[in-house]
């Protein structure tokens, strides 16, 4: 019995990894479809205040994220896009990530055709930028100070959205999808410097790290990992990555939790034997 | 030339991060013309940074194809992956997609750097399922809490896990969403709010180390 | 025609990379380096193409056309910082790589010092107390919420408090302080659980997406690829150790 124990806790990990590659591809060819029911205080906070800006209020999407967090933060950022347009609200798109340029381009490709949505009227697209602080304290004053051009070299100004758009007095709130630090940024020089209202979207891992900002009020709302885009998603009905990315995790979470429970009775049984 | 090498330095480190400091208080606009022209230096000279990490890179890969070390065929694969990227960056001039067209450097990022950093990145998580099973042992209080805590988070991420819970302990009259969002919202946030007020003030002390030439060790040796 | 090569070329990638999992094997390691280039020029082509050619090269022609020199020095200078970080390099003159990072160390440090005491401390602390200061509006639970918020708060700083020995009511207190990192280190594993399996998700997706017919099957020539050539690596291993005994 004891040599069956302790076979059991030092089996190769390879079956692990296999057990795992099956609890995820299995839901993804087969989907359980159970849908997510709650909703966390923050994701519903950040929901309620793009949901009571007035129509036609101008919102800026900083959308800071790469390939290698893109599974969790472009569902958010899809999700935030299609409450926007839905309440006809205005959106400046940029970043100051530099690999998020094709997953921005993913998502103007699809989703404003979606809500006939204009490229000028309703939504722009401004280039990369990689002085961040710069760029965050310049807007306090002037946007066109740093963005003089779209993402296609034409002039600003001449678009019809930002015809009354100068600074962040004209700017109803800022949404920040990241995986990085920049989210931090928005806060310390916007949010607290400027009274800005700031709202994130961030990964699982940074979430948790964000609560003294939420408690504080100097973060309004904050989306966390898929999860976080799952109960967005419901919350404006429509069903997007993050639902069917969350049920496909299901059966994952719950071998991590059994396996630290078995190893964990193991180990007790072997130490009264 | 002691002058050059060492008080040179200490001076520009002193009156960058001065002025700097003092430009995040001052509510004006020569303050944020200041900040403007500051952070322009700071990306070119950041630029050349990245230069430096390529050399380096270069240099270590060249020694071992040099040397003929075990596996040296292997860091031929770094320069193919370098100008393969370069190339179609050259080609593209740097553009990802022009005209809703994928460019040739779009489709480098789409099909050859967006896969590997994406898949480097997610075989970490078969190394969680295998250090759960094999690291994580509830030999303490401390170990126990921790794990009560990622149990709930856990459960409360997935629609199963708020299943789960429904079924065993419904008649709490408390979900696991909000057990979950407690957790985040108060005892998390202590300890992380802890952590944060402790990080500040160690970055506040070094920064004016920093700042007034006591701490010197980015400089190297004299 | 280039779907189908970038099909079977991100396929390809990302299970040579999931092949390390089985074993360390060459496709891994060709992939491992490859990663390293790209990564590598990914970046330097992103420096040259969104920064140095708009930062300083263009800026540079138009203001030497234009004979404005304060724009010239202004793009000189920090172009000149930067090239001395390369002279680290060159030991006889390594020390001019000084002036580029105590430009740097300087600049990041009147940065981060009022940002991290306005953002992380004095607001930190203001949250802690604030709810105290209207103590007749709190309901119960959010009057508890608040109390156990401050005594976390001050219980962790005692924990990392090293400037006076941990014991007596001081080392109680900070013991307590554990209790609450605990949890955050575990809400922190919680999270980093589903962000991770989120990631592979990602990828599993792609790859599920790639085994369908439009992309000519894919996946599965990369994955029958891979088994052939470990059930041969294994075959030829034993006839080596054959061989040798």
């Amino acid at each position: 019995m004891k040599e069956t124990l302790n076979k059991m806790l030092k089996i190769d990990r390879r079956w692990l990894f296999l057990l795992l590659t099956f609890a995820i591809i299995i839901p993804i060819l087969k989907p359980i479809g159970i849908p997510s029911k709650s909703t966390s205080d923050a994701v519903k906070d950040i929901y309620d205040f793009i949901d009571k800006l007035p129509p036609g209020s101008t919102i800026i999407l900083s959308l800071d994220y790469d390939p290698s967090t893109a599974p969790e933060l472009h569902p958010q950022a899809a999700v935030v896009l299609k409450h926007a347009f839905k309440k006809n609200l205005k959106v400046i798109i940029m970043t100051f990530l530099a690999g998020s340029g094709g997953l921005i381009d993913e998502l103007v490709r699809t989703i404003p055709t979606k809500y006939s949505k204009e490229y000028g009227r309703d939504y722009v697209l401004l280039p990369y930028m990689p002085n961040i602080l710069a760029a965050l304290t310049q807007m306090s004053s002037n946007i066109y100070a740093f963005y003089e051009k779209d993402i296609d070299g034409k002039p600003l100004r001449e678009y019809e959205m930002m015809k009354n758009i100068q600074s962040y007095k004209d700017i109803a709130c800022v949404v920040d999808i990241t995986g990085t630090a920049i989210l931090d940024y928005w806060v310390a020089y916007v949010g607290d410097k400027y009274k800005v209202p700031i709202l994130g979207g961030v990964t699982a891992i940074s979430q948790v790290g964000y609560g003294p900002y939420l408690q504080k009020k100097q973060l309004k709302g904050l989306i966390g990992g898929m999860k976080g885009a799952a109960e967005y998603e419901r919350l404006i009905s429509e069903v997007g990555k993050g639902t069917s990315g969350i049920d496909a995790l299901n059966i994952a979470h719950i071998l991590v939790i059994v396996f630290i429970i078995f190893s964990n009775i193991v180990l007790l049984i072997l130490k009264f034997l | 030339m002691k002058i050059i090498k060492k008080y040179i330095p200490l001076a520009i480190v002193f009156i960058f991060g001065m002025i700097t400091l003092a430009s995040y208080y001052v509510p004006h606009r020569t303050s944020e013309e200041y900040l403007e022209w500051i952070n322009r230096w700071e990306n070119i000279v950041s630029a050349f940074a990245l230069f430096l990490g390529m050399i380096s890179l270069f240099y270590v890969h060249y020694k071992k194809i040099e040397r003929k070390v075990d596996g040296w065929g292997y860091s031929l694969f770094v320069y193919i992956g370098f100008l393969i990227i370069m190339v179609a960056a050259m080609i593209s001039h740097g553009d990802i997609s022009k005209g809703g067209k994928v460019t040739c450097l779009g489709w480098t990022f789409n099909n050859i750097y967006n896969p590997l950093s994406a898949t480097m990145f997610s075989v970490l998580a078969f190394f969680i399922i295998s250090t759960a099973y094999r690291a994580f042992r509830i030999k303490s209080t401390s170990a126990f809490m921790l794990f009560l805590a990622g149990l709930i988070l856990m459960l409360g991420n997935i629609p199963l896990g708020e299943i789960i819970w429904d079924k065993l302990f419904s008649w709490t009259h408390i979900t696991i969403a909000e057990i979950k969002n407690w957790i985040i919202n108060v005892p998390s946030t202590a300890g992380k709010r802890g952590i944060m007020i402790g990080i500040a003030i160690g970055a506040a002390v070094t920064s004016l180390k920093i700042i007034f030439g006591i701490e010197r060790g980015y400089m190297g040796k004299d | 025609m280039e779907i189908i090569l970038g099909a079977f070329v991100t396929s390809g990638l990302t299970l040579f990379i999931f092949s390390f999992l089985y074993k360390d094997n060459p496709f891994f390691k060709i992939a491992e380096h490859l990663y390293m280039g790209a990564g590598l020029a990914w970046y330097i082509q992103l420096t040259i193409y969104k920064v140095i050619i708009p930062n300083v090269w263009g800026p540079f022609r138009k203001a030497w056309e234009n004979g404005d020199w304060f724009t010239i020095w202004m793009i000189v200078i920090p172009t000149v910082l930067g090239i001395s970080l390369i002279t680290q390099f060159i030991p006889r003159i390594s020390w001019m790589s000084r002036y580029g990072f105590t430009f740097l160390m300087g600049y990041s440090a009147g940065l981060a010092l009022p940002t991290g005491l306005s953002t992380d401390f004095m607001n930190q602390i203001l949250g802690t107390i604030e709810p105290f200061a209207s103590v007749l509006n709190l309901t119960t639970g959010q009057l508890l919420n608040s109390i156990i918020l401050l005594i976390g708060t001050i219980s962790v700083l005692f924990y990392f408090f090293f400037s006076v020995e941990h014991k007596g009511a001081i080392k109680k207190i900070s013991n307590f302080g554990i209790y609450f990192l605990m949890i955050y280190f575990g809400a922190s594993f919680g999270n980093t659980v589903m962000a991770r399996f989120s990631l592979l998700y990602g990828r599993f997706d792609l790859l599920v997406r790639y085994s369908n017919a439009q992309y000519f099957y894919a996946t599965n020539w990369i994955i029958l690829g891979l088994v052939i050539y470990f059930i041969v690596e294994k075959f030829l291993i034993k006839k080596v150790i054959a061989n040798n005994s």
